[in-house]
């Protein structure tokens, strides 16, 4: 393996950049910031969010991407940080969640909200998120088998819709940043989709091609 | 006409902070380089409105209530005509563009029509003076501002309504060089927005052309707006341009953006939720991470001065 991706699969290098959200925003950047001083739970709420959304872009494009570039080192250091990446995903998310209950200040206007399918739709990836969290490690692919576990974690895909909806419901106009984020990732989907397509026509059609033996 | 006297706490202008301390005592973030995108050491443009300094008037002092940081009031903005992020309007409106001289156009069903500067306005209508109103967003946060203005009953009565007039129909200005937010968006510009003339007569209703007992700032909607304090924000227009008396009931934009979320009267009230929210509580801005929310008061406090105009409406259908 070269020096660069020695670099790539450093796990700890891995766990400053997932926490780098969080340091950032106890430098003067966001401290400053007008919007963060107005409404500092606003403000988080929508930054957490922002960073489990972000990663869990990246997370779902892993495979798609390996299909298109197999030999890439940086897609293959992606595969190998996945797990670690999906249970940020997750961190973030419950992090999320957390200020959601100081964004609405109390326990009853807590609860007021979830009535709203915008919210209703967050508690439910939340609820798929940690159910993929809880079993990220190896003991549990065991426990369930691998065949289990995997139509478990396919649950992502569900997480994908849940997700592109609630961050689409709070934009006050429009879908403008959920748009910029997720098209790639529904096409990156649609790419992986078409490739498998291929691929199986051909092995359909691979005895079809074979001369005939007589 | 409105003779104002010097109260003896009226502070002279002189005892001021001047404005050059005033924007420098922050200059050592700037030094930081913490300066630019931020209200601190940021520059701020005021059109020069007549009528300062403007006399508090003692029954509008909300003294049971701490008015909002002046940072946050001039830095913390829904003015889409610049920019869809809160934070980043003050700068964009800082950047050139021209507040005044400015006219207002006083149109429709009146005997006295006029284009009038707002100096001059403000000088017919007897000058300004300093309320402390509550201020609600719809998207369920808060501030108390002291407005410096007049009452638009002022202006009604300058502008001599006819029989035919039911509503006024305000527009903002357009100028998509100056506001880059009017180049596109969904939004089809000039903002506009209405009231009935019942409500437009109403006691509390102001047109600003101050906060803090000084010109407003361009962010804050400079030169003059509205402020119907008893409505969610977006009803309160910014930088007006033209107030039509009509006998239809105008088309506000959030309405003709979203009508399903923002109806003509946008009454504050707790037990009307907005479809993807509950209106019942709201945040208060610079109250802090751990800070409770503040229940939202029917008519934003101030159901004894206008409940009166909407006996018998459902205030339900009628959001």
């Amino acid at each position: 393996m070269n020096r660069f991706a020695r670099i790539l699969r450093n796990r700890r290098l891995l766990y400053l950049l997932l926490c780098s959200p969080i340091i950032f925003v106890f430098t003067p950047y966001i401290q400053i910031n007008t919007e963060f001083r107005a409404d500092p739970a606003k403000y988080l709420l929508e930054y957490v969010g922002l960073a489990s959304t972000y990663i869990f872009a990246i997370v779902i494009s892993v495979t798609p991407l390996r299909r298109i570039f197999p030999k890439s080192t940086v897609v293959n250091s992606l595969a190998y940080h996945r797990r670690p990446m999906g249970v940020s995903v997750f961190a973030y998310a419950f992090l999320h969640f957390l200020i959601y209950y100081f964004y609405t200040g109390s326990w009853s206007e807590f609860v007021k909200d979830w009535e709203k399918l915008f919210i209703l739709s967050g508690i439910m990836a939340f609820v798929i998120l940690l159910l993929m969290a809880i079993t990220s490690n190896n003991r549990m692919v065991r426990k369930l088998g691998s065949r289990h576990w995997k139509r478990l974690h396919q649950l992502a895909y569900i997480v994908l819709f849940l997700i592109i909806y609630h961050q689409a419901a709070q934009e006050k106009t429009g879908f403008r940043e959920t748009a910029l984020i997720f098209t790639p990732v529904l096409a990156l989907q649609c790419w992986r989709m078409i490739l498998a397509g291929k691929a199986s026509f051909t092995t359909r059609n691979a005895s079809a091609n074979q001369p005939k033996l007589d | 006409m409105n003779i104002r006297k010097s109260k003896p706490w009226n502070l002279p202008e002189s005892a001021a902070t001047p404005e050059g301390d005033y924007l420098n005592r922050r200059n050592f973030l700037r030094a930081v380089g913490l300066g630019s995108g931020t209200l601190i050491g940021g520059s701020i443009t005021r059109a020069a409105t007549g009528g300062f300094p403007s006399t508090k008037n003692e029954n509008y002092l909300l003294e049971e209530l701490e008015p909002t940081e002046f940072d946050l009031v001039a830095g913390y903005n829904n003015f889409y005509e610049f920019s869809y992020e809160k934070g980043e309007v003050q700068k964009l409106a800082n950047q050139g563009w021209k507040t005044e001289p400015w006219t207002i156009e006083i149109a429709g069903h009146v005997n006295n029509p006029m284009k009038i500067d707002v100096n001059e306005l403000i000088k017919k209508v007897g000058g300004i003076e300093q309320r402390v109103y509550r201020f609600r967003c719809v998207e369920a946060w808060s501030m108390v501002i002291p407005w410096d203005g007049f009452q638009l009953s002022s202006l009604i009565d300058l502008a001599q309504p006819t029989s035919k007039a039911k509503f006024l129909k305000f527009t903002t200005f357009y100028d998509p060089e100056s506001a880059p937010g009017q180049k596109g968006g969904s939004i089809d510009w000039p903002y506009e927005e209405g009231l009935t003339v019942e409500e437009a007569r109403n006691e509390l209703t102001l047109l600003a052309t101050g906060i803090y007992g000084e010109p407003i700032p361009n962010q804050n909607g400079a030169p003059i707006r509205l402020v119907v304090p008893w409505k969610y924000g977006f009803k309160s227009i910014k930088s007006i341009v033209k107030i039509e008396f009509t006998s239809k009931q105008p088309m506000n934009t959030w309405q003709a953006l979203q009508p399903r979320e923002y109806g003509f009267y946008a009454n504050v009230n707790p037990k009307v939720d907005h479809p993807r929210w509950s209106q019942a509580t709201e945040r208060i801005i610079g109250s802090g991470f751990f800070s409770k929310r503040k229940d939202t008061l029917m008519f934003n406090g101030y159901e004894e001065q206008v409940a009166h105009m909407y006996k018998g409406l459902d205030l339900r259908r009628f959001y």
